[in-house]
């Protein structure tokens, strides 16, 4: 029985090695070809990632010191954001890889993913052969510390506020040597924000609940990055607290009386309507004042992501809250945004 | 007659090791980077002789910073995990029990989670409160479970139990109460149970060789008491009467079982399933005899831990599983089989 | 004591006076037991301090109701409480003393039922008895393999070696549980109501299995039962206790006596003295 059972183990272990090395084999050779063509070129970059000649040090958004190459033509970004934002700042030559969560813009999709944005493969990293690896607070620490161990560097951002985010495209933009054109984008962003903050300075905040779940209800604390946000729409979350992601009971949602409920979609446009019914089917909701009014705004999932995309979801949300400071050029602005989110 | 001789158990360990042997060299070939058996070899060869900078610094990278310590990490996981689960089976009287069932990974879950929220970036911070948590769990299932002084292995069992649920209840609690993205994306991985965490220190080799040391200790402690875990499980009395010290035996087993469980669960989390099946596994082909079954368990344990972690890092390429669902995915059908068979 | 090969236990020689007896194998001087007791109230004995001597090759039957403090004598006989008062001693040392592997190997308990947890055959239950004789860590010797073997041969139990121990009959798996006692080499044999499970020609077996082994081996025989004419039959010293009192020590002929036994046994009882000197008890009818 013993001579049977080392047999079988022996084989099934064969089995196994065999079934998965062809397997391997058959998905290497196409993910060889990419990484592989650039080979030569990749590896002499390679060697300019160690620290020998051409690096600087710096602390990066999450406290870290990081040694970073002077040239940098090989980034991977492990975030969508970031992935948005070197799209943004017309960068998107130098990515060589994303997550496989990156779908904005679509074309994002087609370059290599290195796994997803919680627990990326190391070894695809490393197969890419990048210059820099761009990190948010998402990523695991775990990333990080293994990606430096291998002498990799990565640079973490850690917007909180969207001012942030301002700062950390600049950042970004600095690491991979297009300063120009991060000034551009920087100052085209600051100046739609301050375009909107003139127009609602002498308008109060509108009282809006931000719905991140309906059931069990989620909303957003005061030191979220939506939080922000909403302040540079002209509108202020009537729930107060220091928890990121609150949860409340009903009753308090009718005590507090907000003037709109805010949801966030991937799909805007139609989605205001639909919402709209919906939460004037459900029993407990269409009571509230808000959605008798018919006070309901879907903005963009953008609104979350610190990245050029959130500005169009502000510029949204402000349309939707305060369209009377908007009257004459709200066709246009609609127009726009469509075509910039990539609908 | 043919009684157990330390020969016939070195022949068996021998065995088992290269079987062992023969998962880890599978377990270096497979990964998102392709690289052949030849260029690991050399990789090896060559880093064991010290030549590192004729190595390309990819493989060097690829099977020494990723592939070989998350291979050592899951031999040390895997072996304490099957050494603690045979230990738990023989001083709680069950088979059904596991290295979990007195609820030493809820303890260490609690610490970690309190580590996440104090500390979330600080390298070697989820390990070392994982540890303190289940240590105090330790103790306090300890005293819980005492009856007239000595361990007594239903009150064990009831203890374990209450401890286990208290403890997840304060889990929830807190994960509730303080939720924000990252916590809870931080304990998804650690719950299931996952390989994938680096060394706290710089130092790779330092860190294995400090677990190893602590491996080796309590795993050898249980095996000073094999011998009377045979006669325990005959019956307990029984064994007081052939001369078997049972209170020092269960002291002794109950601490070595709980200091690897904990080793296990603060390095890589939750993993499940090992330690309640490799034993069995183990037990139906090598037999009941404690002597060879906790050798036998160290090497299963391993054996299973790197081929099911080689397995959640390949199989969904390049998106890493984390370990624990690789075994739970495996070990639920095996513990089903096991039931429905008599174990000889 | 060494565990050299030999059908029996080494007594120690003494120097005795010309013409003495050999001090006594078992000898239990006013050994008592209760449960609580405190400075202030006197306690409750589980058993009354108690004495009775056995020599070897004597089978000595603890006889007596439920609840007449019998199990708490063979637990004091093991050695596994200390008597409130008073000695017991086996070869000349208190027994409660022993360290563990030393009493071990000369006070055997055999238990009624074995519960295993894993399947376990018959040489390998048997070879559990040479527990006390090795170190802590051990593996079994040559010897070891010899002495559980005869201790097999003793019950008649060859047939059964390779056999799995949750597949014996009663009476089977009796005769092993007995096996491992005798590999441990003892000189004090205790047995608790060995023939509850037993019918009765297993019983008769059991008890002429036992005769025996005092006869052959030396070894003195403590049995705890409520069977009067099989202790009768059997034994060659009564120990009579009643609701923890000791009534009467001695003989068979001399402990049975109609009016006490229906007293302590509560039950219409009259004795009959047969010619092999061995008394019979006999329930009087009701009609």
């Amino acid at each position: 029985m013993r001579a049977n059972a080392y047999k079988i183990i022996i084989a099934v272990t064969t089995a196994a090695f065999l079934a998965i090395s062809a397997a391997q084999n058959a998905s290497a050779q196409t993910q060889a070809t990419a990484p592989q063509s650039a080979g030569a070129a990749s590896r002499e970059n390679a060697q300019t990632s160690l620290p020998a000649s051409g690096t600087r040090t710096l602390t990066d958004e999450a406290g870290l010191r990081v040694t970073i190459p002077a040239q940098v033509n090989r980034v991977i970004s492990l975030a969508p954001n970031l992935t948005e934002t070197i799209y943004a700042l017309g960068l998107e030559d130098k990515l060589v890889g994303d997550t496989t969560y990156c779908d904005t813009p679509a074309a994002a999709k087609t370059k290599p993913h290195v796994g997803d944005t919680i627990n990326p493969s190391l070894e695809a990293i490393v197969a890419l052969h990048p210059d820099l690896v761009l990190a948010t607070m998402i990523n695991r620490i775990d990333t990080v510390i293994g990606l430096s161990r291998m002498g990799i560097a990565v640079y973490t951002t850690d917007p909180r506020t969207v001012r942030g985010m301002l700062e950390s495209t600049m950042h970004v933009a600095e690491l991979m040597g297009a300063t120009e054109k991060g000034n551009a984008l920087v100052a085209q962003m600051q100046a739609r924000l301050d375009a909107l903050h003139a127009r609602l300075t002498d308008r109060p905040y509108v009282h809006v609940l931000f719905v991140v779940w309906q059931e069990p209800l989620f909303t957003i604390g005061q030191n979220t990055f939506i939080a922000d946000a909403l302040k540079w729409a002209g509108a202020e979350s009537v729930v107060t607290s220091k928890q990121d992601w609150p949860q409340l009971t009903f009753e308090e949602v009718v005590r507090l009386q907000p003037e709109y409920i805010v949801t966030a979609s991937t799909h805007t446009g139609e989605e205001g309507k639909r919402s709209l019914e919906e939460f004037r089917s459900r029993p407990l909701w269409r009571n509230l004042q808000a959605i008798e009014a018919g006070h309901v705004a879907v903005i963009s999932d953008e609104v979350d992501k610190p990245s050029p995309g959130l500005i169009d979801a502000i510029e949204d949300l402000a349309h939707q809250l305060h369209p009377e400071v908007f009257t004459a050029k709200r066709a246009a602005d609609v127009e726009r945004m469509t075509t910039e989110v990539g609908l | 007659m043919r009684p157990l001789t330390p020969r016939r158990i070195l022949w068996i360990c021998a065995g088992l090791t290269c079987l062992l042997f023969v998962a880890v060299l599978i377990s270096l070939r497979m990964g998102a980077y392709p690289i052949s058996v030849q260029d690991i070899a050399m990789t090896l060869f060559r880093g064991a002789m010290g030549r590192r900078d004729e190595i390309p610094p990819d493989f060097w990278s690829v099977v020494f910073v990723i592939r070989l310590p998350r291979i050592l990490l899951g031999i040390l996981v895997g072996a304490s995990l099957a050494v603690a689960g045979a230990g738990f089976q023989a001083l709680l009287r069950n088979p059904l029990a596991d290295p979990y069932v007195l609820g030493v990974s809820s303890g260490a879950a609690l610490g970690a989670i309190v580590s996440l929220v104090i500390a979330p970036r600080t390298p070697g911070a989820i390990q070392a409160a994982a540890f303190v948590g289940a240590a105090l769990t330790v103790a306090g299932v300890y005293f819980l479970g005492r009856r007239g002084g000595q361990l007594d292995s239903a009150t064990l069992l009831l203890a374990g139990i209450v401890m286990a649920s208290f403890l997840s209840a304060a889990i929830m609690f807190l994960i509730t109460t303080l939720s924000g993205h990252d916590l809870l994306r931080g304990m998804a991985f650690w719950l299931m149970g996952d390989l994938a965490s680096p060394p706290p220190i710089q130092d790779v080799w330092k860190w294995f060789g400090f677990l190893f040391i602590i491996f080796f200790v309590a795993a050898g402690a249980i095996y000073t008491t094999s011998s009377d875990l045979n006669m325990i499980l005959s019956g307990e009395q029984e064994a007081r009467h052939l001369g078997v010290n049972v209170n020092r035996v269960k002291l002794v087993v109950y601490i070595s079982a709980s200091v690897l469980t904990g080793l296990a669960v603060s390095v890589s989390g939750a993993i499940g399933y090992v330690g309640l099946l490799v034993p069995h596994v183990m037990r139906m082909i090598f037999g009941t005899d404690y002597r060879l079954l906790i050798p036998t368990s160290v090497l299963g344990g391993a054996i299973a831990i790197v081929l099911a972690d080689t397995l959640a890092r390949t199989v969904m390429g390049p998106t890493e599983l984390p370990v624990g669902a690789m075994t739970a995915l495996a070990g639920a059908p095996v513990f089903i089989y096991l039931m429905r068979r008599r174990v000889r | 004591m060494s565990a050299s090969a030999g059908s029996g236990p080494i007594v120690m020689p003494q120097p005795r006076p010309f013409g003495a007896a050999p001090p006594p194998r078992l000898r239990v001087e006013q050994a008592s037991y209760a449960y609580s007791a405190t400075d202030r109230s006197a306690p409750k004995f589980t058993l009354a301090p108690t004495s009775f001597d056995a020599q070897q090759r004597e089978i000595v039957a603890i006889l007596g109701p439920n609840a007449s403090g019998k199990s708490t004598m063979l637990r004091l006989l093991a050695g596994l409480t200390k008597p409130l008062s008073g000695r017991i001693e086996v070869d000349g040392v208190e027994v409660s003393e022993l360290e563990l592997r030393t009493r071990a190997q000369r006070i055997a308990l055999v238990q009624q039922e074995s519960e295993l947890l894993f399947p376990l055959r018959v040489w390998e239950y048997v070879l559990q008895g040479r527990y006390p004789y090795g170190r802590r860590l051990r593996f079994e010797s040559d010897e070891d393999c010899l002495m559980a073997g005869n201790a097999l041969a003793q019950v008649g139990g060859d047939a059964l070696r390779d056999r799995w121990m949750d597949q014996l009959s009663g009476g089977e798996k009796q005769r092993v549980i007995l096996a491992r006692a005798l590999a441990q080499q003892p000189s004090l044999l205790l047995l608790d109501e060995p023939t509850q499970h037993l019918d009765i020609g297993g019983k008769v077996e059991l008890l002429r299995r036992l005769r025996k082994l005092a006869d052959e081996n030396r070894y003195t025989v403590v049995v705890v039962t409520h069977e009067l004419n099989l202790a009768a039959e059997f034994s060659d010293r009564i120990v009579l206790l009643n609701k923890g009192k000791c009534l009467r020590v001695g003989t068979p002929a001399e402990v049975y006596e109609g009016a006490l036994l229906e007293e302590v046994f509560e039950a219409p009882l009259d004795v009959e003295m047969r010619t092999s000197g061995r008394p019979r008890v006999i329930l009087r009818g009701s009609r």
